[in-house]
């Protein structure tokens, strides 16, 4: 595919994202005008008399829908990058960004902050470490195994760990009070972007961005990892470099994901196999357009849950019921991608 | 001739889970030669040809390429002096053919950088200097096996460098894919390119070879011209049946001796 090609796919991507957001950033419980909002849009770029229109969308647009819509962006292009990075790395089509066990780790943690504690930030930050805890146990026993640091090692070891973060959840789930502790918990897994405020969301847009772009950046890498190990190196990769790039990269962005929203699946697993149907295997593409397009349709999925019923449904039950029955067509003609 | 040393093995052993795998090899190869490793199943070859790229590592003996250790070699170093050319196989994604022939210049590419159009064009160049140009936007995965094997080549060639190691480049083609390879090798040998390839043919040794090393249980076991090296005696005692040296044409050829009915 040539550079201009590669180019207009993806600033066409670009422009579907943006006029998405703005949308996302007008529905809601009280529907803003779209001049309005053009206005209030140049009002904040470049000053002007303020009236109490402005005040009130101040609140809606900058405190409720903003948050959430950034949030949505950051989430989704999270996920499906790190599931592309990894679906070649560990060439499987069945490999998602939870394969290592960062989800499970992280909500192990987050269970278990909200079982010792009060304070969101303590379930922030045990969701965290534990999300990179749990990574670490499938590392450890997929080279404690064998010493040839084998990617279906690597896959054994993150089944393992997953299994366990899930038992020790299981264990958490149990002894949490059920009138308080456990809905809370309960509903956090179910994902939810709710709890977007602006400067969290500020705050981990950061490391979030960075690893994006840090796995974009090992685009090149991704096509030979997936010729397997041995020819990658021959063809002169750095691969264990390369791998614990990837794996640092995206269990850094999976587990500030799980932080902010919770579990929220199938993201990372259909969306890298959609762009791989639509535009081919190269990865240089790839990446890029499977982060933009994840965002887009963790905003759409996102808008769903919010605008569809009266009531908010979770944000993970949304992605499950759109995710699966597109991942049935996916697999249908997923010989076109996939030998 | 003088001749210049590239790749310089000496006395190396290597063992897998405490079984010797390889014991004293010793061997040179040197710009301009196309060397056959000749031997049966499980004598090393492949293993040697692994040590040799860094793919494993062994403890005792040494490699040298270019007059240096391999140990001093990153991965992106090697690749550009030496260019692997495995058998052709299966891909999971359904990259088309330039694109896999693109991948042979990841190691010319800093980290940061993207290919250039300069890259494309070293990519189409090396397609057609294999003549395999209109498979360019076809899909590796629907590709012959001929056709794959072309492919990897003309990947080899993007790399930019003097010496190709191949391994059993012919397993797997049909009749007329095994003979249009090895007139390749030959042409591109003539073109000043240095070859390793390990081969379970004699008679494709004889054909395309300016050397070549049979290895038997481990070791290293003649190493020479191949009319000297490759007699009936060596292949009777390597694999364990007769044969028959022939002069044909401008070759000396090795057809087997079949023994109807020995059960």
């Amino acid at each position: 595919m040539t550079h201009t090609k590669t180019f207009g796919i993806l600033i066409t991507a670009m422009v579907i994202l943006l006029l998405i957001t703005v949308v996302s950033l007008l529905l809601g419980q009280y529907p803003i005008n779209f001049n309005t909002f053009m206005g209030y849009v140049d009002f904040k770029l470049f000053g002007g008399a303020s009236n109490d229109t402005y005040t009130l969308l101040d609140n809606i647009i900058l405190q409720i829908r903003l948050p959430r819509v950034l949030l949505a962006i950051l989430i989704g292009a999270s996920l499906s990058v790190s599931g592309t990075a990894f679906q070649a790395m560990f060439i499987n089509p069945l490999v998602s960004p939870g394969i290592l066990g960062v989800l499970a780790g992280a909500s192990f943690g987050a269970a278990l902050g909200m079982l010792i504690s009060d304070q969101w930030y303590i379930v922030q930050m045990l969701a965290f470490i534990f999300g990179f805890v749990a990574v670490g146990v499938a590392v450890l026993i997929g080279s404690m195994v064998t010493n040839s640091r084998s990617t279906i090692m690597l896959v054994l070891g993150g089944v393992i760990s997953g299994s366990l973060f899930t038992a020790l959840l299981s264990v958490i789930k149990y002894i949490a009070d059920p009138y308080s502790t456990l809905p809370a918990i309960v509903y956090w897994l179910m994902g939810s972007l709710t709890m977007a405020d602006l400067h969290g969301v500020l705050l981990v847009s950061i490391p979030m961005l960075l690893s994006i772009a840090g796995m974009i950046t090992l685009s090149k890498y991704f096509d030979l990892l997936s010729l397997g190990d041995e020819e990658a190196k021959a063809l002169g990769v750095n691969v264990p470099l390369v791998r614990l790039s990837a794996i640092i990269l995206a269990t850094l962005a999976s587990s500030l994901s799980v932080v902010m929203a919770g579990m929220i699946g199938w993201v990372g697993l259909i969306i890298p196999h959609i762009i791989r149907m639509a535009v081919g295997p190269s990865h240089r593409l790839l990446m890029p357009l499977s982060a933009i397009v994840g965002a887009i349709f963790l905003l759409l999925a996102d808008s769903v849950s919010r605008l569809a019923f009266s009531v908010e449904i979770p944000l993970g039950i949304i992605t499950s019921l759109i995710g699966i029955p597109i991942f049935i067509i996916v697999l249908k003609n997923a010989r076109a991608a996939w030998n | 001739m003088e001749l210049n040393p590239i790749i310089k093995v000496k006395d190396l052993h290597f063992s897998y889970n405490k079984n010797p795998v390889l014991e004293e090899i010793d061997f040179t190869i040197s710009s301009g030669e196309v060397v056959s490793l000749l031997g049966p199943n499980g004598c090393g070859k492949s293993t040697l040809i692994r040590l040799i790229l860094k793919l494993i590592r062994s403890n005792i003996g040494e490699i040298k390429l270019n007059g240096k250790s391999i140990h001093n070699y990153s991965h992106k170093e090697i690749a550009e002096h030496i260019a692997y050319i495995p058998q052709y196989h299966n891909v999971p994604f359904n990259y088309t053919v330039l694109e896999m022939v693109m991948m042979g210049r990841v190691s010319k590419l800093g980290f940061f950088a993207t290919p250039s159009p300069h890259d494309h064009e070293i990519a189409y160049e090396s397609l057609s200097k294999i003549g395999i140009s209109n498979l360019a936007n076809k899909p590796f995965g629907q590709l012959s096996g001929g056709q794959k094997q072309m492919v990897l080549l003309a990947r080899a060639l993007t790399q930019e460098v003097d010496t190709f190691i191949m391994d059993e480049p012919v397993s797997g083609l049909d009749y007329g894919n095994q003979i249009r390879l090895l007139e390749l090798i030959s042409e591109l040998s003539r073109q000043g390119y240095t070859f390793l390839k390990t081969t379970h043919y004699p008679d494709h040794a004889l054909l395309v070879s300016s050397r070549v090393v049979v290895m038997n249980n481990k070791k290293i076991i003649a190493d020479g011209k191949p009319d000297e090296v490759i007699t009936s005696d060596m292949i009777n005692e390597v694999y364990g049946i007769g044969a028959n040296l022939i002069k044909h044409e401008e070759y000396i050829r090795c057809l087997p001796t079949f023994n109807k009915g020995t059960l």
